[in-house]
């Protein structure tokens, strides 16, 4: 079974470009502690253009959590921002980039607004 | 508590105490030393052998920086002080304290001095609402500091208080057991420190300039460059010219960096509660200083482009492409028992956030930024059409998907009973407001105008075109209540019009969206005297059965939504009913010593002859602030055509001449001038006052 956070990965690598991070450049290290183990994700974005490795490189923005709360974000189910103000997300180096990338995240599965069909 | 509140700040922090420099707050009092949302001290009391001191005077040295001038004693009356006290504050990260006390006896003085320091680390929220702290409390003395800190999981927040003369620091305070020499002074510097827990980080907040002394500068300086920077105003009125510099200056205190920004700065909202990013509020002060301090909307444009909502929360009314209403940094969003991490709920931040972008290009030519944002302008664009048309019908309605901690309200009048029929009863909703289809009038026709002359998209700006002119005969027709001759306040689920008349007319006008032939009678209801009340326009008209002068939507006079007003009947060609407005507001701003207050009393001005404060109101507050910074630009008439800044002024009664001086955009730094028709007489404070309820003279202007 793959889990919530190696899917969003890997989707993520897959897509190639993202239209939403069109702006955007730099790198986004995220360092996932798992009991003794830290698993690293370095996601280098280009004018939307994206790449996504398990390299452990130097980055402009650095995130580090717990890997079960990255479950929540990628499933929709933790807020980023709130996360980073109650301390279980740590943020080191540009923060802009991380409100960037937060747009990647989905949204609770219970939400009830549409766009018109 | 003695005597008033005293407010100096930097950024998001701030400290609000009394005329003492004491701070003694309780749960539901505003005062303490504030940051990032956060109550840091909420004791601060300064005793020499057991008293409190006396406040002999007080002077605001800067919008960061107070002095205090103490004796001891307890009387009413002053007896001859053997002991003077000075302590002068300035807020940097936290703050830093230089206490002086000056002996001028013969003989040498023995004292026990003491500051008692507490800390209850509110969320502004809580300090709104009173409620109850869910963490657990820690202090500690430790190598020489007191250190008050407060824990719930793993949200930590942390004050730290040293001194640079040796004190007995105990977990309640500082003791300073002293003698001075005859004639002689002591002194020491206290630092309070304010640090954030994140994720087992602390990060503290003073350590660029950890001397109090050269941070203090830095400011200094920067205060001096913003001054310098900004144009010139001169004019035969003398309290014009005082009001554009105390403007300018509370302006610059009201500047907020958010985290995301590099330093630069956008317009918080005000003090003390909104010193934080808001779409509506940054928006709005943007579009009021362009013309003097165009870099405020450049960071304005592009932190809430970088927040802008992706996806669908109902607990934050998030929605693809809307902007936000409002980020805080304390700790019941980050419990997720408060939506503002950020918070969507607003209705006219989305299209508001195209008409500054557009406003902006137009004033500066900074097309750059106008490519940079352009996915975020388009997202904004879309939300109008795919998001906001809640009933259907075309039009922009709102209605919380937060039924418990959101906005019901989503418009920039946003108390329970601001919108209401005649009659006074309320509709439900959703509601569709008069000026958010106005708004996405402008919205469609300045993005229409940004796609064609930057995007290089004519379909699009085609598009846009179409269902602008389509929304503005829909609109005329929907909104145009015939008995009246005016726009309803807003339709009603059910498509009626909610019927009662408004200042909101005036942000129509603005707008662009109201039929030509429908001007005049909106220009006389605005300056008729339902509306006008010789100050400024009220938020609801007299007659209607919810008007109360000083109810807070429901009939008080905002000078932010006056000098919108202003702008609108300049658009429509109304130079002097314009000029009539401008002169209501800068006389009320002359009363108040230059700082308009959010809000002041819908009283007859004839009645009272002074205006009369909203009760609570927040001051400064910045919309307020870039009331007079709009109503000059009006007055003047400046609209930016192409490359050149067209000048076409018309003053108001008693303003003989006036000059903006190095007004910056596109054409470098150019001068305004205008000539009035009246000359001040000299020695008068005051204008002739203009009359609550002149006559229009629509017939002159047109």
């Amino acid at each position: 079974m793959v889990d919530a956070t190696s899917q969003f990965f890997e989707e993520l690598g897959h897509r190639g470009h993202e239209p939403l991070l069109q702006k955007t450049r730099g790198t986004l290290q995220v360092d996932l502690v798992n009991g003794k183990e830290t698993e690293h994700w370095l996601v280098s974005v280009d004018k939307g253009d994206i790449d996504v490795s398990h390299r452990d490189g130097k980055a402009d923005c650095t995130v580090r959590t717990r890997r079960e709360l990255f479950d929540g974000l990628a499933r929709g189910e933790v807020n980023a921002m709130a996360a980073m103000l109650r301390g279980t997300l740590g943020v080191e180096g540009d923060f802009e980039l991380l409100v960037l990338f937060q747009r990647l995240f989905p949204g609770p599965q219970d939400a009830t607004a549409r766009a018109k069909p | 508590m003695s005597g008033p509140l005293v407010q100096i700040l930097d950024g998001n922090t701030f400290v609000v105490s009394d005329d003492r420099g004491d701070i003694e707050a309780s749960l539901t009092d505003p005062t303490g030393l504030f940051s990032f949302d956060t109550r840091f001290l909420s004791k601060w009391v300064l005793t020499i052998d057991g008293q409190k001191l006396n406040p002999l005077s007080m002077d605001d040295l800067n919008y960061f920086e107070t002095r205090f001038f103490l004796v001891p004693g307890t009387g009413t009356v002053y007896v001859d002080s053997k002991l003077s006290v000075i302590r002068q504050r300035a807020v940097g990260n936290g703050f830093h304290e230089e206490l002086t006390i000056l002996n001028h006896e013969d003989q040498p003085v023995e004292l026990t001095v003491r500051i008692d320091a507490e800390c209850d680390f509110a969320d502004l929220f809580e300090v709104k609402d009173a409620l109850e702290k869910k963490g657990t409390y820690e202090t500690s003395v430790d190598s020489g500091e007191l250190v008050l800190g407060y824990k719930r999981e793993t949200f930590g927040r942390r004050t730290k208080i040293s001194s640079s003369s040796p004190g007995r620091i105990d977990e309640h305070g500082i003791t300073f057991e002293l003698r001075i020499d005859p004639h002689g002074k002591w002194t020491t510097e206290l630092d309070v420190v304010t640090a954030l827990l994140l994720s087992g980080v602390t990060h503290e907040r003073t350590k660029h300039d950890t001397n109090g002394r050269r941070r203090k500068s830095v400011m200094e300086t920067n205060l001096e460059r913003w001054l310098e920077e900004a144009p010139r105003v001169e004019c035969d009125w003398d309290s014009l010219k005082s009001t554009y510099r105390r403007s300018l200056v509370d302006l610059a205190a009201l500047r907020f960096s958010p985290p995301i920004a590099g330093g630069r700065s956008l317009p918080a909202a005000g003090l003390p509660w909104f010193m934080t990013m808001f779409g509506r509020d940054s928006i709005f002060t943007s579009l009021q200083a362009l013309p003097f301090t165009p870099e405020l909307a450049a960071t304005t444009l592009r932190a809430l482009g970088d927040w802008q909502g992706t996806r669908v929360d109902d607990f934050r009314d998030e929605d693809p492409g809307r902007i936000l209403h409002e980020l805080r940094y304390g700790e019941l969003p980050a419990f997720e028992e408060r939506p503002h991490s950020p918070y969507f709920g607003t209705a006219d931040a989305t299209p508001l956030y195209v008409v500054l972008l557009d406003e902006y290009e137009r004033w500066t030519g900074d097309t750059r930024l106008v490519r940079d944002v352009e996915q975020e302008a388009r997202a904004a664009l879309n939300w109008i059409d795919e998001y906001a048309d809640l009933m259907g019908n075309g039009y922009i309605s709102y209605k919380r998907r937060n039924e418990e901690t959101g906005l019901e309200n989503q418009c920039w009048k946003d108390s329970w009973d601001s919108i209401s029929y005649r009659d006074g009863r309320l509709p439900g909703f959703p509601r569709a407001t008069c000026e958010l289809q106005g708004y996405a009038f402008d919205a469609k026709m300045r993005g229409a105008r940004l796609a064609r002359r930057v995007w290089k998209d004519t379909t699009l700006a085609d598009r846009l075109e179409k269902e602008a002119a389509a929304l503005k005969r829909r609109f005329n027709r929907d909104f145009w209540v015939e008995d009246g001759e005016y726009f309803a306040l807003a339709l009603d689920p059910d498509g009626n019009q909610v019927d009662a008349l408004s200042s909101n007319n005036g942000h129509l006008l603005w707008s662009g969206i109201v039929d030509k032939s429908k001007a005049k009678a909106v220009a006389r209801h605005l300056l008729g005297p339902r509306l006008f009340s010789g100050w400024g326009v009220r938020t609801l008209a007299g007659g209607e059965a919810r008007y109360n002068p000083i109810g807070y939507h429901v009939g008080t006079v905002w000078p932010f939504d006056t000098s919108f007003i202003a702008w609108g009947l300049r658009r429509y060609g109304f130079k002097e009913e314009a000029a009539q407005l401008a002169a209501g507001i800068l006389d009320a701003a002359e009363f108040f010593e230059g700082r308009l207050p959010e809000a002041f009393g819908g009283y007859e001005r004839s009645v009272t002859r002074y205006p009369v404060q909203y009760p609570t109101a927040c001051s400064p507050q910045a919309w307020s602030t870039g009331a007079p910074l709009l109503l000059l630009r009006t007055m003047l008439g400046l609209e930016p055509i192409g490359e050149h800044l067209v000048i076409d002024p018309a003053l108001p009664a008693g303003i003989g001449h006036l000059e903006v001086l190095d007004i910056p955009g596109c054409w470098g730094r150019v001068d305004a001038f205008a000539r009035g028709r009246v000359d001040v007489r000299s020695g008068r404070g005051l204008r002739p006052q203009l009359g609550s309820t002149t006559a229009m003279q629509s017939e002159r202007s047109r």
